[in-house]
Order: C-alpha cells, then sequence, then structure tokens
C-alpha cells in the first residue's frame, strides 16, 4: 500500500466522519469472511471498513484511492455464498449500507433506492401499494438491492415472467473507480434504446464502478397458490419440467425441486409423513385468487399426468410451511448438521438436456476417487429456471488444506458440468472462481474485451482488485 | 470473584471453548441472524453475525480485548437471531452461545462483564440484588398488606416470588401490588419468601454463571423449605430462569407466569372481572416471556377476557416481536460508542404500537414497563399512549 495506514484513516475520515471509517480487528474480520468453508487469514482483512452516507462521499473516496492506488472491495451485505467481498489485496473495504434511501413512483411506475436498500425492504414497501419487485432471492432479508444488480439475480424467479434485473432496471447512478459519478438510462417505461450505459454496470459484479442509486421497474402484484407434486425420482421432475413450457400451461412465477436425499433429512427433520422419493413445487399465478387457485390445480393435472405418485395445491398453511421448509432448509440443519457444509454449485443445462443433467447430479458422489466423492450431495434448485443447485457437505475436522482442495474440485466440476450442458453458471457473484469458465465458455477474445473495458473504466485497477484475475 | 481458577473451573472453561469452536465452526455465514436483529444498523459488526464471527475468530487467533468484550455484551439475548436460524439455517443456539462466550471472558479472560456491569454482580452477589438496596428492605413493598411469609408453619397454596425490579421499583412495585390485589380477589391463598434474593437470572446473562448457581442453590433450599408446590413470578427474566435453568419441574413444583396464572382463574371460575375498561391496547411480548418461554397466547387470552378492552396487534408480535432493549444485562450498561443504544429499540417499539392507534401499550415484565415508558417520554408521546403491565390492567377491571 502506498499511504501509510494513519494517514488514509485521516483522509478517510475527513470525507465521511470518524464514526463510518473503522479500524478495529472484528470489524474487518466481519467484512473479509465470507462463506468459503475455511476460514479467513488476518491477511485477507481490508485495512480500514468506510461507510460513506451519499454517492458524494462515495465518488470522494474512490477519487482518493484511485489517486493513491488503493485497493477498494465493494460490499452491500455480504450474503452473496461466495467470496466476491473479500479483498484480495487489502486495502479499503466500501460498504453501501448507508445508502438507504427509498423512493416508489407510482404514477411513473418505477422506483428509486439506494444501493444499501434491502431488497425486503423494497418489497414490502411495493407490497403495500398492491406490487411486487421482480427479485425474490433466498437471502432478501439482508441482501441489498444494489448487489442484485451488481450480479443481474433475479433470485428464484422463472427468467421468462420479469426478467432479470437487466430488464428491469431504467437508470443507474454509478460512481466510476475514478471518482467521476455519471447517470444512465431513462425515466420512462420504456428502456433505453441503443447505447445503455446501464447495461454494461448490471451483471458487471462491482468491477466497473459502485452502483449508489438504481431505478427499477416493478409490477403488479399477483395473487398466487403453491402446488406439490411427490414423484418417485429428482430424473421424473426433470422430465416432468423439461416439457412444462411446451404444455402452454398458465405461467408459473418459481419451480422448485428436492431431490430423494433432501426429501429424506427434511421429512425426518420435520417429522412428516410424505411420499417417499423427491418433490416439486410450483406457484402459479393469477389476478385473482380463484384464478391462481385454478391455474395451481391445472399444475396438479399436470403433475399427475407426468408420473406424480401424489399431487395437491397447498392450500393449508401449515403443510405449505412444512413443504417450503423441506426445500428451503431442512437439508442444512437435519442429517446434514455434523458437517461443516457446503460448497453449492449452480448447474444451468437447456431444457432438453435437464434430465440428464439431474441424473448425473443426483449420482454425482458415487464411483468418485477424487474428495467429492468423500462428500454428501443434496441435489436442489429452481427447476423452473432451469437451475439446479447441488451441495456438497463435508466434516469441518477437515483440514484446511482438504477443504480448499474439495471446494477447487467443486468449482471445477461445476465448470465441466456447465461446459459439458451448455449452461451458463449461476448469478450469485462468481466472478473470481468462473474466470476459468469464462474463458473455456467465451473465449480468450472475450475475455480480453471485458479486461480491456476493465481498464478503461478503471485504469489503476483499484475496484474489486482480483476477481477478474480470479483469484482467491 | 477474581481469584486464581481452581483445576475444575480450568476444565470447565477448557470445556467452553470446545463448545464455542464446535457450535460457531459451523456457521453458515449466510448473515440471516442479523435480519431484525435489535442491535443491527448498518454495520454487519453490529449485530448477532458480527458477535458470532467475533467471538469464532477471538478465539481461533487468542485475540481478547475490549472490541470483542464490548460486541458480546452487546446482544440483548431476545433470541431472534435462534428462531431465524433455526428456520432459514445450521439452527445455531446463538443466545447460548453468546452467553457461554461472556461466560468466559468473565471467567477466564477476566475482561467481562462491561465496566457498568460490575458493580452490579457486586450487589447482586452481597446484597442479593442489582441496586445493592438493603436485603430488609425488599418487602417493604408489601407493609400493610397483610401477606404472610411462606415457611414451615405457614404453608401457601402459591408462592409469589415478587423479583428484585417489583421489590424495589416504585414503576414494578405497581405490578406487585396489583397482583396482591387481584390475588385476594380471587381468594388465592398465597405468601411471599421472607429472604427472597435474586434469581440469578441476570447475573447469568452477564457470564456470572458461578453466582447464578450459587443463588439458585440458596434459592431453591428456601423454596423447599417454605414447601413451595407453586411459584408465581411477574417477572419473565426470572420466570424463564425458574422454568429453564432451575432444577424445579423435576421437584415437581409448578412455575407459572402471573398472566398464565390469572388466566388459569378466570377458567376456574375463581377470578371475575366486573368494570369494563373502554381501551384499544396493544400487547408487546416480552423476550423472555414470549420467544425465550414460548408463552405468548395466554397473555392475549387474558387480556381478551377483560371486559371492553380491544386488543389490536402491533405488526410484530408474537414470535416476531421486536425487543425492548434492555435484555441480557443491558439494563446495566451504557451502550459502548458506536453501537445500537437501548433506547433507540425501544423507542423504535414504541413507534410501532403508535402505529396501532392503540391508547394502552400492555407489557408482561417489568424491565419492558420501565424502558418502554422512558421511550414514550423520550419521544413525546405521553398523550398518545400509556405504557402499563396487564397486571395493573387486571386490578383495574376488578
Amino acid at each position: 500500500m502506498t499511504v501509510p495506514l494513519e494517514e488514509m484513516t485521516r483522509s478517510l475520515t475527513a470525507i465521511v466522519g470518524p464514526e463510518y471509517v473503522r479500524t478495529e480487528l472484528f470489524e474487518r474480520v466481519n467484512y473479509a469472511d465470507t462463506s468459503l468453508p475455511y476460514d479467513v487469514e488476518e491477511r485477507d482483512l481490508p485495512d480500514v471498513v468506510v461507510h460513506p452516507g451519499s454517492t458524494e462521499e462515495v465518488s470522494q473516496v474512490l477519487r482518493y484511492a484511485n489517486q493513491h492506488g488503493i485497493p477498494v472491495t465493494t460490499y452491500g451485505s455480504g450474503t452473496s455464498l461466495i467470496f466476491g467481498t473479500k479483498p484480495k489485496h487489502g486495502g479499503i473495504t466500501l460498504s453501501t449500507k448507508r445508502l438507504t434511501d427509498l423512493v416508489i413512483e407510482e404514477d411513473y411506475q418505477w422506483f428509486e433506492s439506494g444501493a444499501g436498500v434491502t431488497i425486503a425492504r423494497v418489497n414490502t414497501e411495493l407490497e403495500k401499494r398492491g406490487y411486487c419487485l421482480p427479485i425474490n432471492v433466498g437471502s432478501r432479508m439482508q441482501a441489498t438491492i444494489g448487489g442484485a444488480v451488481s450480479v443481474n439475480t433475479c433470485g428464484h424467479l422463472m427468467d421468462y415472467i420479469y426478467g432479470k434485473p437487466v430488464s428491469n432496471v431504467l437508470g443507474l447512478e454509478v460512481v466510476l473507480p475514478t471518482g467521476e459519478i455519471i447517470r444512465t438510462g431513462s425515466k420512462t417505461i420504456r428502456r433505453a434504446t441503443g447505447w445503455d450505459l446501464a447495461r454494461i454496470f448490471v451483471g458487471a459484479e462491482g468491477i466497473l464502478g459502485v452502483i449508489t442509486r438504481i431505478r427499477m421497474a416493478f409490477y403488479p402484484k399477483p395473487e398466487t397458490a403453491d402446488t406439490v407434486g411427490f414423484f418417485k425420482t429428482a430424473e421424473d421432475i426433470g422430465r416432468a419440467f423439461s416439457v412444462m413450457l411446451k404444455k402452454k400451461l398458465p405461467p408459473i412465477l418459481d419451480g422448485e425441486f428436492a431431490s430423494e436425499k433432501c426429501c429424506k433429512v427434511g421429512y425426518e427433520a420435520y417429522g412428516l409423513d410424505f411420499p417417499e422419493g423427491a418433490l416439486a413445487i410450483t406457484q402459479s399465478m393469477g389476478r385473482t385468487s380463484e384464478e391462481a387457485l385454478a391455474n395451481a390445480r391445472e399444475m396438479e393435472r399436470f403433475f399427475r399426468a407426468e408420473g406424480a405418485t401424489e399431487s395437491f395445491v397447498l392450500e393449508d398453511p401449515k403443510v405449505r410451511a412444512q413443504v417450503w421448509g423441506v426445500r428451503e432448509n431442512a437439508m442444512r440443519w437435519g442429517k446434514e448438521k455434523g458437517l461443516k457444509g457446503y460448497q453449492a454449485i449452480e448447474v444451468n443445462p437447456p431444457l432438453p438436456f435437464l434430465t440428464q443433467a439431474i441424473t448425473e447430479l443426483n449420482h454425482i458422489t458415487e464411483g468418485r476417487d477424487d474428495l467429492i466423492g468423500q462428500t454428501e450431495a443434496y441435489l436442489y434448485g429452481h427447476i423452473g429456471a432451469s437451475s439446479l443447485h447441488c451441495l456438497f457437505a463435508f466434516p469441518y475436522e477437515w483440514p484446511i488444506e482438504k477443504m480448499k482442495q474439495v471446494v477447487r474440485e467443486i468449482w471445477r466440476l461445476e465448470k465441466e458440468l456447465n461446459i459439458k450442458y451448455d449452461g451458463v453458471g449461476g448469478d450469485w457473484g462468481q466472478l473470481p472462481y468462473r474466470v476459468p469458465f469464462y474463458r473455456e465458455k467465451y473465449g480468450e477474445v472475450s475475455y480480453e474485451i471485458i479486461r480491456k473495458m476493465k481498464q478503461l473504466f478503471d485504469p489503476n485497477n483499484i475496484l474489486n482488485r482480483g476477481n477478474l484475475e480470479g483469484e482467491e | 470473584m477474581e481469584e486464581a481458577m481452581e483445576p475444575q473451573d480450568q476444565v470447565q472453561m477448557e470445556n467452553i471453548q470446545e463448545y464455542l469452536m464446535s457450535q460457531l465452526v459451523s456457521c453458515e455465514k449466510c448473515h440471516l441472524c442479523n435480519t431484525d436483529c435489535p442491535i443491527c444498523d448498518y454495520r454487519v459488526t453490529q449485530g448477532s453475525f458480527g458477535i458470532n464471527r467475533a467471538i469464532y475468530y477471538g478465539l481461533k487467533w487468542n485475540r481478547f480485548d475490549t472490541e470483542l468484550r464490548d460486541l458480546v455484551y452487546s446482544c440483548t439475548t431476545c433470541g431472534k437471531c435462534v428462531a431465524t436460524c433455526k428456520h432459514v439455517s445450521r439452527a445455531l443456539p446463538l443466545v447460548e452461545i453468546f452467553e457461554r462466550a461472556r461466560e468466559f471472558l468473565f471467567v477466564e479472560k477476566m475482561i467481562g462483564p462491561m465496566p457498568d456491569q460490575r458493580p452490579v454482580i457486586k450487589n447482586i452477589f452481597r446484597k442479593g440484588n442489582p441496586w445493592g438496596y438493603p436485603p430488609q428492605e425488599r418487602t417493604k413493598w408489601a407493609e400493610g398488606l397483610a401477606i404472610p411469609f411462606a415457611s414451615k408453619e405457614r404453608r401457601v397454596e402459591v408462592l409469589y416470588y415478587v423479583g428484585c425490579t417489583s421489590s424495589y421499583d416504585p414503576e414494578g412495585q405497581k405490578i406487585a401490588k396489583s397482583l396482591v390485589r387481584v390475588m385476594k380477589a380471587a381468594g388465592v391463598d398465597f405468601g411471599l419468601l421472607e429472604g427472597e434474593q435474586s434469581s440469578g437470572s441476570e447475573a447469568r446473562r452477564m457470564g456470572e454463571t458461578g453466582l447464578f448457581e450459587h443463588l439458585a442453590e440458596g434459592n431453591m433450599k428456601m423454596f423447599e423449605e417454605a414447601g413451595a408446590r407453586e411459584i408465581v413470578t411477574g417477572d419473565p427474566h426470572d420466570f424463564y430462569s425458574f422454568s429453564r435453568e432451575y432444577p424445579l419441574r423435576e421437584k415437581g413444583v409448578r412455575v407459572e407466569h402471573s398472566t398464565q396464572f390469572l388466566k388459569r382463574l378466570v377458567e376456574e371460575g375463581r377470578l371475575k372481572f366486573s368494570t369494563p375498561i373502554e381501551k384499544k391496547v396493544t400487547y408487546h411480548d416480552p423476550c423472555y416471556l414470549g420467544r425465550r418461554g414460548e408463552v405468548f397466547e395466554e397473555p392475549r387470552e387474558l387480556i381478551r377476557k377483560i371486559p371492553g378492552v380491544l386488543l389490536v396487534e402491533m405488526e410484530k408480535n408474537r414470535d416476531q416481536s421486536d425487543c425492548c432493549g434492555m435484555g441480557g444485562g443491558r439494563m446495566w450498561m451504557e451502550t459502548p460508542k458506536g453501537l445500537v443504544s437501548s433506547q433507540a429499540i425501544a423507542q423504535k417499539r414504541v413507534r410501532q404500537a403508535l402505529a396501532t392507534g392503540a391508547e394502552v401499550l400492555l407489557t408482561a415484565c417489568p424491565f419492558c414497563k420501565i424502558t418502554l415508558t422512558d421511550a414514550v417520554k423520550a419521544i413525546g408521546a405521553e398523550k398518545s399512549i400509556q405504557v402499563i403491565d396487564i397486571i395493573e390492567l387486571a386490578a383495574m377491571a376488578l
């Protein structure tokens, strides 16, 4: 680092005020520790954590950092379940959490919010007015809108309903690494035509600028009704969903599944007497609750026709909570509790390969002589969006080096499967470990274009340094 | 309390360290425990997740200092994070972990509790109450009320354990006197303990487990000598300790919070309310009665049995109820700089109550009553809402 810590702290304090510049050890630990199964080391910590309270302050912090070549890692809420927010070269961690203003413009049909507003808060405020946010991530209670836009995730929702944030962001305010503030996009419900700089920053995972403010479209909140289908195997669910769209059924908002192993753990954990095998859940929509219910019944008939051993609409709130609990949580605290958890992957096969990919992932640990073969694997995911997650769990007694090795094996496996099935991988901010996938799938020319764009926006490579280089 | 440790204590401390590491190593690091954590603000460190990680790395790197202490003692022990972790992640017993960490910092590292809490613990040890009031004045509030002391010679149907706050604090004493009125109206044969002392609940929350055990032993002996078969208390912190941390159930002693007890008296036909109270009220679940004690419905059922009362719920109620900010030993500490103050937490809760349009904010805990009353004053809402205990309302309705 080119500037002594004391001097850097003094300069940053002059910008944001003393309360918002933190150098305490445990403060820095909290902004470095990510969901990697192994711990951070002291050398992984940022030197200082800064909490600017306005776009102007963000600009001044970046201008200062750029002037002195200090690395800056942007931090929303740290929920991305991967290590994009872990500083690779120390320096400043810049939190967006104080950028919390939220304005809902119902006449315009969009909202504007600071990057640090949680997804849950945006959604709650929209719901009060009968609208919904076209993003639904599992970490919505903590995850920020800035983070979701930055990685371009709509979470569990099916892409074809509302699209991803890149389709819904109408404009952005961005601070460039050199400190300039730019504003993009339009205020109409029609997205900007031609060159729209907003689209460059959405999904850029924070390497080109710090998104400080977002203008985004919202939608009327639909009524929903859920249907569960019990199938003998996850492969059967794959077969059903691979033809679902061809049946031209009423569109579903969300389609989820849990494999046989997840269900077994979940049923045991909750003490449930559901049919053995795997389960699928769909969320049907309607303008009225009657319409949603009728559509859910259509899904029930579809599941039965596609070989479900049992299917029904989740009208009882208690049973509904149990079924969703099996899908969302139980594998974490059921049988797997004695294991540290996990490294999760995401594979997105095209529909014709959905069943084949499920079959492969459902038996992924069998007959392997690498460390993956020594893990417990749990297959689940957002099958409506053709998004398959596999969670690999292993004992926390494993030495760190062994954990690091298995994590690398798992990432390699994810890359191989996405290449094999022509998938795109997940959208939870995995840039640092997805670089090899990107280079193989899209080629060196594509990767070089991104590197050059990075250089154009960030000549001193201060922002999220190390992520585009694929550093851990 | 600051002497060199005995070998058995050393073993115990190693066990605590092992326990903490074995639990915290399995944290998924999803951050969702910070959701709705009352002390959470714009920093990750302000909240359950930050405390959890600070303990883990403090142990791992052998770094124990006042920064760590301030974080560990900032938790109100409200239990919201425990419910969240169970619902969405690894079901870590986070409050238990934080309390054990406090014990470790207190006994092994001698950097706990918080400076303001040190005299409080001494007072509990020497005087049997956190403020250091004379023990002989503990039952002064009951003078003239003709309440017997339970003893070998004078057995009672119900032993009323008043608790420190309702024994000494004027606001708490109003609750105690109200309960006495109601029990007398219902013809309950009840008595007090002449030598009543702290249950030790707050000492345990501050990490002084040894003092808690010492007090629990003394109290158990007094309960046995008094022949207690049923203990009723209006203090949820004592209720929690008696029902979860004392071996009372094993000895066949029934423990009830005063709201549970009165609700039962009404159902048994022993208690009748004849004065309608035409008021719109809302109810704040005390953390140690609700989330931690798992008593959610009985207080509400009791409120509904009072004629004329209209109960409206706050948006956050029952297991989702927000904290008043004073649990976990925070009643006796100044909030360290940069962490969320108890007043801010209480004011947030009062604003939620005001949003319901209720004219009375009911609670069932002397801590909550005191804290929320202060918050009402601080935001200048005295003309809009009044804070009282359910027991006081019940006494008005006799």
